[in-house]
């Protein structure tokens, strides 16, 4: 079968024209990573930027939930989840479509970051080994958004609800996980964004390997608060990919619960 | 009278449908033949929206079963879906796609491969008079959304096709044009479920119609069997300019066996007669020949109102399908 006829490879391709075909969404919602990144680096000057720029990244890349919670809230409110159902679609069909379309786009928007970033603004990092393990670790926690992001369309009645559920859980989480800048706290331990954006720093910023302890936090140096932990970058690692999982698996049970009758 | 079950296309077995207290469909049973244009009318909330989504295997019964091209819907779902098109009432429509983007879409949904579906794009595009577009189908008109909304659910040439509303806000010709289209789906064997408002619509293409109120099926029949069983008499109302051409066309009908009764009334100086009649056109015919044309030269108005599916309605519920 050609790739093209694969239902999931046709569903990712019509959601990405639906969010690309609105110049809008396009540019605020690409945009927001480059204006918070020009803000914050103007601010903070390169050297401090660098310990921060993880975390902006990883902020922008949350805002896959938003994207996902209305775009699912979208098709359920139109009634055009319920013309899929009386198709041989298959909801699998729809949820991978879903999670590939939603991958490109924030994959799409960390490359923005990244040329802005490391090209244009010249923020210093490690190597180039170490930002392809950081880009992975941005996409795995994208689409950890994403599951989110399903959960809320699952819950929500309307995209506009989705869209204010969305916002009101990803602004207070983010500074809670100190992400946008840093929060020495216990708290952010059970942040999924805190993982993300420690592990991603350490490796790109710092060079470290994933066997090397994990900080509480960017406030690294001999005036810095940072706290060694007694878990490894590989262990940060491993509390992304299980947050993920439980997210996409919690995401598609709650949505399939509140969509079938 | 017994049909194979080779020719049944839908069965409906007692189905039942309730939402804690509010029964939506409550003990609905009913064969479809293959290849028929079956109806189901009532007025909103009377069951048919929730019975034609029980059919689809959007929803589960409460109790009872229906089966639909010989399969279950409640254990035959992946079947059904692959042999079923359904076009929703509300246009659901991707409205940043084009319409062939839209049409072709739905066709590998279905398991076309991307020629096919291109091909069987091109084709009902042109059928339903919307191909060559290439804007996005937001910026089409609410008519022709519509036409896509329809063009969707054919594509791929289901065998059972369920219409809600499918002519609702278009405009005469457009109404035409996919009442022609129905017309010739019916000559394709294929078998339509049609859920209308309107009577003219039922009327004129279905082969049977149910009536569906508070969940149940009061009536079914073919529309002449209805309106023969449960329908008024035909009506002529006609004004005169005299009042002596009144009372020479009363006498007239008196005597002629079909009038049922007649009523005479004089408002605004107007004489006007309300003559009920059994029959159909051609009672319409004598009558005229009959009650006025030998007699009187001229009148002021006339008018014909035939006994209708509303009438059906009205008679089995005591209330209009739009109430």
């Amino acid at each position: 079968m050609n790739l093209l006829e694969n239902k999931a490879i046709q569903i990712a391709i019509k959601n990405i024209k639906d969010k690309t075909r609105h110049w809008q969404y396009l540019v605020f919602s690409l945009g927001f990573g480059v204006m918070f990144t020009l803000l914050f680096y103007s601010f903070l000057g390169r050297e401090i930027f660098q310990y921060s720029f993880p975390g902006m990244i990883i902020y922008i890349t949350a805002a896959g939930t938003t994207s996902a919670a209305i775009s699912f809230a979208g098709e359920k409110t139109s009634g055009m989840l319920e013309r899929l159902d009386t198709m041989p679609t298959g909801r699998k069909n729809l949820f991978l479509g879903a999670l590939l379309s939603e991958t490109f786009m924030v994959s799409l928007q960390i490359i923005i970051m990244f040329i802005l970033g490391y090209v244009v603004l010249q923020v210093p990092f490690k190597g180039i080994f170490e930002l392809f393990i950081g880009f992975f670790i941005a996409v795995l926690f994208g689409i950890s958004a994403v599951g989110i992001g399903i959960i809320i369309s699952g819950i929500a009645k309307t995209p506009e609800i989705a869209n204010a559920i969305a916002l009101f859980y990803y602004l207070p989480i983010l500074f809670l996980s100190g992400s946008l800048w840093p929060f020495e706290s216990a708290i952010v331990f059970f942040t999924p964004p805190y993982w993300a954006k420690q592990v991603f720093l350490q490796i790109t910023v710092l060079g470290d390997g994933l066997f090397d302890p994990l900080y509480s936090s960017s406030l690294f140096g001999p005036t810095g608060t940072a706290q060694q932990l007694p878990i490894t970058l590989f262990g940060g690692l491993l509390i992304v990919i299980a947050f993920t999982l439980a997210f996409i698996i919690l995401g598609i049970i709650i949505f399939q619960k509140k969509t079938k009758f | 009278m017994s049909v194979s079950k080779e020719s049944i296309a839908i069965e409906i077995k007692d189905i039942k449908k309730h939402f804690k207290e509010v029964k939506a469909v409550d003990g609905v049973s009913l064969k479809i033949r293959k290849g028929e244009l079956f109806s189901i009318l009532g007025p909103n909330g009377a069951g048919k929206t929730t019975l034609v989504r029980m059919l689809t295997t959007i929803l589960t019964p409460t109790a009872g079963d229906a089966n639909v091209n010989g399969h279950s819907i409640l254990t035959g779902k992946k079947e059904i879906v692959k042999k079923i098109g359904v076009c929703p009432q509300v246009i659901t429509i991707y409205e940043v796609l084009k319409a062939e983007e839209n049409v072709e879409f739905i066709a590998i949904m279905h398991g076309m491969t991307r020629k096919e579906a291109k091909e069987k794009t091109r084709k009902i595009l042109e059928d339903f008079g919307i191909a060559g577009r290439k804007d996005w189908s937001k910026r089409f008109s609410g008519g022709m959304q519509r036409r896509l909304n329809l063009a969707m659910s054919l594509v791929f040439e289901p065998e059972i096709l369920f219409l809600d509303e499918p002519t609702a806000g278009l405009d005469p010709q457009a109404r035409r044009l996919v009442w022609d289209y129905i017309r010739d789906l019916k000559n394709r064997d294929i078998t339509i479920i049609l859920m209308t408002h309107d009577m003219v619509e039922a009327d004129s293409l279905s082969d049977r119609i149910a009536f569906i109120d508070q969940g149940k099926i009061i009536a079914e029949g073919t529309p002449t069997e209805l309106k023969e069983k449960y329908g008024s008499d035909n009506a002529l109302e006609v004004s005169f300019l005299e009042q002596e051409d009144l009372e020479i066309v009363r006498d007239n009908i008196k005597n002629i066996p079909f009038v049922v009764n007649w009523n005479e009334s004089s408002r605004k100086e107007r004489n006007t007669l309300l003559i009920s009649f059994q029959g159909g056109l051609k009672n319409l015919m004598k009558l005229l020949q009959q009650g006025f044309i030998d007699s009187i030269d001229e009148v002021e108005n006339i008018k014909f109102r035939q006994n209708s599916l509303e009438d059906v309605f009205l008679n089995l519920t005591g209330k209009r399908l739009r109430d």
